[in-house]
């Protein structure tokens, strides 16, 4: 974990509390368990990501903290304040939507205002602090347009504005990136990261986009059918995932089954290995290695990616594209470096 | 086609080649598309529109009662009358009170359908608000004088329940009340909204379901309570379907002459008198000035609802 | 007037009632003798004038004609004077049953031509009092044959008045009625502007030194007293009727108790039951006579010629009479009528005609008076006192 500067930290929120704390929450809509049972602690200024597959429970865990849903059981608590029960606008938190749910009959200053205006701050006043935070978000000069004026980004960043303007305690962020294009999803990342630790305020942020959880987050929770399985630094996450299902998610490591990790001279268990992790030389230089058979090259400019057959199983590797390149029907020799593969819990 | 050309494929005929033509010219398909629509709105709807005009433009002979083909503002003059004027108010007014209540008695509906009802809840409620217009509605209009009447459905509840001082006291007001509620500005009131409540309905929950969840939840995530929600939310984004749904409801009152005819308390408003001018006195020129008003006050509306920003969200 | 030319006599007649410089065309000459049928007629008539058997088997005088003459018969109904009037000027018709406010306005806008008695044989046999009446009669010219006429009848509740009322005053002024309660909101009026004239004639007994001479010919004077009178009577009226079936539901179950009415009403609610009777006062009625008229450019005129005489035969005019509850312009009809009934004609009125003053347009160039309040004035002002002006 990344230190953390609490001298940023709004005054009032002591240091030593958890921003969020998840105990034993669950929520059901029916028979469908959303969320089941799941215990969380987010510190008080991290950068935090709920990262999982469609319907895994990471958007409803959002909600819960935003006060969208109730749980059906366990408590949460918001900077050491109990929330279950209380509404949306009671709460010191924000959110920043995935469609961006701007006001659409109003300009972007008032969007950004709004909330300022339900707390009864001034025109003059509230117009002068949303105007700052639209300077934060570099959008000066834009608040006289209707959102409807605005590109998928600047939208985002005038949703981004209107949640900060508030000081919320804990900023929440659901797939603040997913409608952006490529190029300026790369962008936003590095600025969202850079506000953030300029502001110091929690944010927690939902995706299914592992390399954006990786490159944004001090800490990364994966989710699963409803639960938490597995809570770390991106680091931690990405080398040693614990379970198949994180390995396989994150980065699509190559779940080696016991007898494939036998063959590869691993010790008995189930193992993830990163494609990169696993070598690949000509078969010829290495009689006596575990061969395997080249099946399908990509060329991707600074690496080639194998998929290679061992023993019935498939495997991915890639290479740099210096390295000797093999073509498909190849038969080659594989080999792994001590401590590059991670036993798995199953 | 002479013989001597070579001809590589099989002839085209007229029909391909007029299908040939619009593709290529998609210009060509648009206006053939287009022209009897446009005719008839250009020679039917704007020439019967002119026609009045000009018609409100001349005048009745004081002493003949023949109309006098010439251009005087005379006609117009009289509506400030005040009998005319009288006729005006009332239905202004009455139309604003129709559109109110009607706006007032969809909302809810609407944001329940709109919000809460799925699949076949949904269906039912499109069939509930629709099924009256399949009626006829003359039949409807009889159908609630019958229940408003002296010795109707109201009057025997309201024995039944003992609320009977109570409907005494409504009728009792001076300029509403009457004998009966059928034989009231009530009366009348009560069957405009409730023949004209379902256009009110559909266009206010077509603006409401075009509002996403989301915008809601904003609301409320940035402090915004219910009430605070709805006020600076919900209101402005639902208000082009008040505005749509208020055109219908404030103009088909505006213009109706069956159902005063029917219930009320035989007082004009301008659709009788419209009828009345043109048919009955051959009052033609005042007639055609009558029916400008509801052009004039409609124009005025959809200005002030321009102005107030009913139509921002479209 | 006999000696008046013909021609003369339309331009007489056209600037009596519109005082108009609108040049006159000479009108066209009647039939001089009927041909063949054309095989169709087309008639617009009043709703109900006019059955083929189609509300109630019994009423059922087109049929026999269309099997007689070969003449098809098609009825288009019109609910007002005007709406005749109008479908008239449109053309395309033969016939029309045109009351006495809309005829002199088809005579005068010559929508309608003079007619060759001789060849109706039954012309003979109308009532002398309807053969030259001044609503289809002009200058001797007879432009149409007499169709029904009826009077505006008291129409009360013989629960409430156990006598027949003799008055109007008990629609026109506020009172306690028999029954020791006030009339106000019990009584109804007929929404319609000729009603001034029921006023007129109310006010020619009651106030005789207005000089009222005919309820349709008003100077400024008593137009301004038949308006205050009828102002009066707006603060006791129930509902100003213009519709039979609605009046009949308000003496049903709106507890309305007296009102003019039209003999069809009381008749439908005395067959339901109810205890409902019909007077003419002692200040006589408001009514209207009907004419069928032949339009300028009929179509099929000798059909229509042959519709004339079926119209006045003794077997239509009485089956008619007990069908809308009016009286026959043949009186042969009264006699012998079974479903009219010997008493028939006297029920539905005969013997009121001299009491009855008939429906005409007001116009202002009037025969008993200088000048008189035209009808469009008369529309503008009742709608006013419908209002509460």
């Amino acid at each position: 974990m990344r230190p953390l500067d609490h001298t940023r930290l709004a005054p009032g929120i002591h240091p030593m509390t958890t921003a969020v704390r998840f105990s034993g929450v669950s929520r059901h809509f029916g028979p469908v368990k959303a969320v089941d049972e799941v215990d969380l602690a987010i510190e008080p200024g991290e950068f935090f990501a709920m990262l999982g597959p469609s319907g895994s429970g990471k958007t409803t865990c959002l909600r819960l903290i935003g006060g969208f849903e109730q749980p059906t059981a366990g408590t949460i608590e918001v900077f050491g304040q109990h929330v279950e029960g209380v509404p949306p606008y009671r709460r010191a938190v924000n959110t920043v939507f995935q469609d961006y749910a701007l006001f659409p009959h109003m300009s972007v200053i008032d969007n950004v205002a709004y909330g300022l205006m339900i707390r009864g701050i001034r025109k003059v006043e509230r117009r002068a602090l949303a105007a700052e935070m639209l300077d934060l978000v570099r959008l000066s000069g834009y608040g006289d347009r209707r959102p409807a004026q605005l590109s998928g980004g600047q939208r985002q960043r005038v949703a981004l504005a209107r949640a900060l303007v508030n000081e919320p305690k804990v900023l929440l962020l659901d797939e603040p990136l997913g409608a952006l294009d490529l190029k300026l999803r790369g962008e936003m990342q590095t600025e969202l990261k850079a506000l953030q630790a300029r502001l110091g305020i929690t944010f927690v942020f939902v995706t299914h986009d592992q390399t954006e959880a990786l490159a944004m987050a001090d800490r990364v929770a994966v989710f699963n059918a409803g639960k938490v399985v597995q809570v770390g630094p991106p680091e931690e996450i990405y080398e040693r995932p614990r379970t198949r299902f994180v390995a396989d998610f994150v980065g699509g490591a190559n779940v080696l089954e016991p007898p494939i990790a036998a063959r590869l001279g691993l010790p008995a268990g189930l193992y993830a290995l990163r494609a990169e992790k696993l070598t690949v030389t000509a078969a010829a230089a290495a009689p006596g290695g575990v061969h395997a058979v080249v099946t399908d090259v990509d060329y991707q400019g600074a690496t080639r990616r194998y998929r290679l057959a061992l023993d019935g199983a498939s495997l991915a590797a890639v290479a740099p594209a210096s390295a000797p390149a093999f073509e498909a029907g190849d038969p080659v020799a594989l080999s792994v470096a001590p401590g590059a593969a991670a036993r798995l819990e199953g | 086609m002479a013989s001597g050309l070579a001809a590589p494929t099989r002839p085209i005929g007229l029909r391909g080649r007029l299908s040939d033509l619009l593709l290529s010219r998609p210009g060509v398909l648009v206006l053939v598309l287009l022209a009897p629509p446009l005719l008839w709105l250009g020679v039917v709807f704007v020439g019967s529109l002119v026609a009045l005009l000009a018609q409100s433009f001349f005048s009745i002979d004081e002493f003949t009662g023949l109309v006098v083909r010439e251009f005087t503002l005379r006609t117009y003059g009289e509506l400030f009358a005040p009998a005319n004027f009288d006729i005006i108010r009332r239905s202004v007014l009455m139309a604003a009170a129709v559109t109110l209540a009607s706006a007032l008695l969809a909302f809810p509906i609407a944001w329940y359908a709109a919000r809460y009802a799925r699949g076949r809840l949904k269906a039912a409620f499109y069939l509930a608000v629709m099924l009256p217009l399949w009626s006829s509605y003359l039949v409807r209009i009889y159908a609630w004088k019958l229940i408003l009447a002296k010795e109707g459905v109201v009057t025997y509840a309201a024995e039944a329940t003992g609320l009977m001082p109570l409907v005494d006291a409504i009728l009792a007001v001076p300029g509403l009340g009457g004998p009966s509620f059928s034989v009231s500005t009530y009366g009348t009131f009560i069957v405009f909204v409730y023949l004209w409540v379902p256009f009110m309905i559909l266009p206010l929950q077509a603006a409401l379901e075009r509002v996403p969840r989301s915008v809601l939840e904003a609301s409320a995530d940035l402090g915004g309570d219910p009430r605070a929600t709805f006020r600076h939310v919900v209101l402005p984004l639902a208000l082009p379907g008040f505005a749509a749904g208020s055109i219908f409801t404030f103009s088909l009152t505006l213009g109706d002459y069956i159902v005063p005819q029917i219930v009320g308390t035989s007082t004009y408003y301008l659709g009788q008198v419209v009828y009345v001018q043109q048919g009955v006195a051959g009052n033609i020129p005042l007639a055609a000035a009558f029916s400008v008003v509801p052009i004039v006050i409609m124009g005025a509306y959809l200005m002030i609802a321009r102005r107030m920003g009913a139509f921002d969200a479209m | 007037m006999r000696s008046l030319s013909r021609p003369t006599a339309v331009v007489a007649v056209a600037a009596l009632l519109s005082h108009s410089v609108v040049p006159v065309a000479i009108a066209q000459e009647p039939l001089q003798a009927i041909g063949d049928g054309e095989g169709e007629v087309s008639i617009v008539a009043w709703p109900g004038y006019i059955e083929r058997g189609e509300t109630d088997k019994a009423y059922d005088w087109v049929t026999s004609f269309e099997a007689e003459t070969g003449c098809k018969v098609t009825v288009k109904t019109a609910g007002t004077s005007d709406e005749m009037v109008a479908l008239m000027n449109e053309g395309g018709f033969d016939l029309v049953t045109a009351s006495g406010d809309a005829s002199l306005r088809l005579i005068a806008g010559k929508t309608v031509q003079p007619i060759n008695t001789a060849l109706i044989p039954s012309w003979s046999k109308v009532d002398e009092r309807l053969k030259a009446a001044p609503w289809h009669t002009v200058g001797g010219v007879h432009y149409g044959v007499p169709y029904q006429w009826g009077s505006n009848v008291l129409m009360y509740s013989t629960d409430v008045f156990p006598t027949p009322p003799t008055s109007w005053n008990v629609v026109f002024e506020p009172m306690d009625l028999p029954d020791g309660k006030p009339n106000q909101g019990r009584v109804q009026a007929f929404d319609g502007p000729i009603y001034i004239a029921d006023a007129a004639l109310y006010l020619m007994t009651h106030k005789p030194d207005l000089g009222i001479k005919d309820p349709y010919e008003l100077t400024e004077a008593q137009y301004k007293e038949a308006l205050t009178l009828l102002r009066e009577q707006r603060k006791i009226v129930h509902r100003y009727w213009h519709d039979a079936f609605i009046q009949i539901d308000d003496f049903t179950n709106e507890g309305v108790v007296a009102s003019s009415s039209w003999p069809f009403q009381v008749n439908i609610l005395k067959s339901q039951g109810k205890p409902i009777a019909s007077t003419v006062p002692a200040e006589g009625a408001t009514g209207w006579a009907d004419t069928t008229m032949m339009h300028a450019d009929a179509p099929h005129p000798n059909c229509a010629y042959k519709w004339m005489e079926h119209s006045i035969s003794p077997k239509v005019q009485g089956d008619l009479a007990a069908w809308f509850g009016s009286v026959p312009s043949n009186l042969e009809a009264c006699t012998g009528n079974a479903l009219l009934g010997e008493e028939g004609c006297k029920i539905n009125g005969l013997d009121n005609f001299e009491k009855i003053r008939f429906w005409r347009t007001p116009v202002a160039k009037c025969a008993t008076q200088e000048a008189c309040v035209p009808y469009y004035k008369w529309v503008t002002d009742y709608i006013a006192v419908l209002g509460g002006r």
